[in-house]
């Protein structure tokens, strides 16, 4: 009785043995028959299948390339000029985008903030400092995906007029799920992760984006997470 | 054998490459989502279609805005272009709020000008093909030189975009009017009276 179970799982195994040796004989019959053809068509396949693949993942979604490090910040000069990269132009194509023109502005964004997390919904986060010059900016912030239908639109960005600043011309906005003195800019959605965008509007470091550092971008600081 | 899958492998890598590289190529011409086709429902208008205006009071932005992350503050207008109907001109008067326009054809924008290089409070700009430059060059009158600025288009398609800032709430209604108030024109012809009609006097 203690014998005829190891048995039985050995006859078992053999049999699916047997079983798989015949179809690995099989494959290996089949794979001898495959002429020049099959595996052309092979090739082929794996081919078109993986380079369109490869396409649409490249193409989907943000810019993959041309964006320049500035603090917490990536600038986009070349997002929307003639002599952009194929995979940017793919991505203003497919997304029905209009991107700044040089001449036009720059659109920086933003999804970590200074010490390299993340962005989050219900956290808190001051959002000061200068800007780099320009005649008009906004500072917006915009949740992944659609918004959510059932809340009420309370505000979505500053722009530099509008802001409140104080007596050195600086100014600090204050991004979280609850309400803030000062410049409160409210969480686009109960949770999540979000992006903030700043666009200056006819500025002249769209053209010499590796003139900026650090210290001429808003910094991004995590006061706390509500969770 | 094992050796004779592997080449086969390996020239399927190589032609994922090359379908990569063609695809991401063809993206732009084969899609039919990007600005320069959906821009093209507005060649026959003479003024920018809004393409997204801001908020005003109780009217949110409507919701057939195409730009994917628009700015709140910015209203955007565009107006598209088909040279081959004869060159495109933009005239925009200045007012108190900022305005740019910018020229965009399928590889991207080759000119972008904000109202701060207008001439006497008018921004008169226009796009004409390489053919129709040497025309109007040849047709100048020496004693009344053009003020227009004259854009040669990579591509007789385009659109050109019309973007005013509304730094105030407040500003938004007139954000939007100012946007509408651009006029965008076929110029027929190169004589003077249809550049006298569709240049001065629309533009508010």
């Amino acid at each position: 009785m203690k014998l005829a179970i190891p048995e039985a799982l050995g006859r078992h195994s053999t049999v699916a043995g047997a079983r798989r040796s015949g179809a690995v004989r099989f494959i290996a019959r089949l794979w001898r028959k495959s002429s020049v053809a099959g595996l052309a068509v092979y090739a082929l396949a794996l081919g078109g299948a993986l380079g369109l693949a490869t396409a649409d993942w490249a193409t989907s979604g943000g810019y993959p390339f041309g964006g320049v490090q500035v603090g917490a910040w990536t600038a986009w000069p070349r997002a929307g000029a003639a002599s952009a990269d194929p995979y940017t132009r793919a991505v203003n194509a497919r997304r029905g985008e209009i991107p700044l023109a040089v001449g036009e502005g720059l659109l920086m964004t933003a999804a970590v903030d200074d010490a390299g997390r993340a962005l989050d919904a219900t956290c808190t986060y001051q959002i000061g400092g200068a800007t780099p010059s320009a005649r008009a900016w906004t500072l917006t912030v915009a949740g992944r995906g659609p918004r959510e239908p059932g809340r009420a639109p309370v505000r979505e960005g500053f722009t530099s007029t509008e802001v409140l600043r104080t007596p050195d011309g600086r100014f600090t906005v204050m991004l979280g799920p609850d309400v803030q003195p000062g410049n409160w800019l409210p969480s686009p959605r109960a949770s999540g992760p979000v992006r903030l965008a700043l666009r200056l509007y006819d500025t002249p470091a769209a053209a010499s984006v590796g003139s900026l550092d650090r210290t001429s971008v808003p910094a991004i600081t995590r006061l706390g997470c509500a969770s | 054998m094992n050796l004779r899958f592997v080449y086969a492998t390996l020239l399927g890598l190589v032609i994922a490459g090359i379908v990569h590289i063609a695809a991401v190529l063809a993206i732009p011409h084969l899609s039919d989502k990007d600005a320069v086709s959906r821009a093209r429902t507005s060649e026959n208008l003479d003024h920018p279609q809004p393409i997204y205006t801001v908020a005003t009071g109780d009217d949110p932005s409507p919701p057939e805005a195409w730009l994917p992350i628009p700015d709140p503050a910015v209203a955007v207008g565009v107006c598209a272009y088909d040279l081959t109907e004869g060159p495109m001109r933009v005239s925009a008067r200045t007012g108190p709020l900022s305005l740019s326009l910018a020229a965009h054809a399928r590889r991207g924008a080759f000119y972008a000008v904000t109202d701060q290089a207008a001439v006497r409070g008018a921004l008169d700009l226009v796009i004409l093909t390489r053919a129709q430059y040497d025309e109007a060059l040849a047709d100048d009158d020496e004693n009344d030189p053009s003020r227009d600025v004259r854009i040669v288009a990579p591509d007789n398609r385009g659109f050109v975009v019309v973007r005013v800032i509304a730094g105030l709430p407040s500003q938004r209604p007139a954000a939007n009017a100012a946007v509408q108030a651009v006029s965008c024109s076929t110029d027929t012809a190169t004589d003077d009276t249809a550049k006298d009609t569709s240049g001065k006097g629309t533009g508010r």
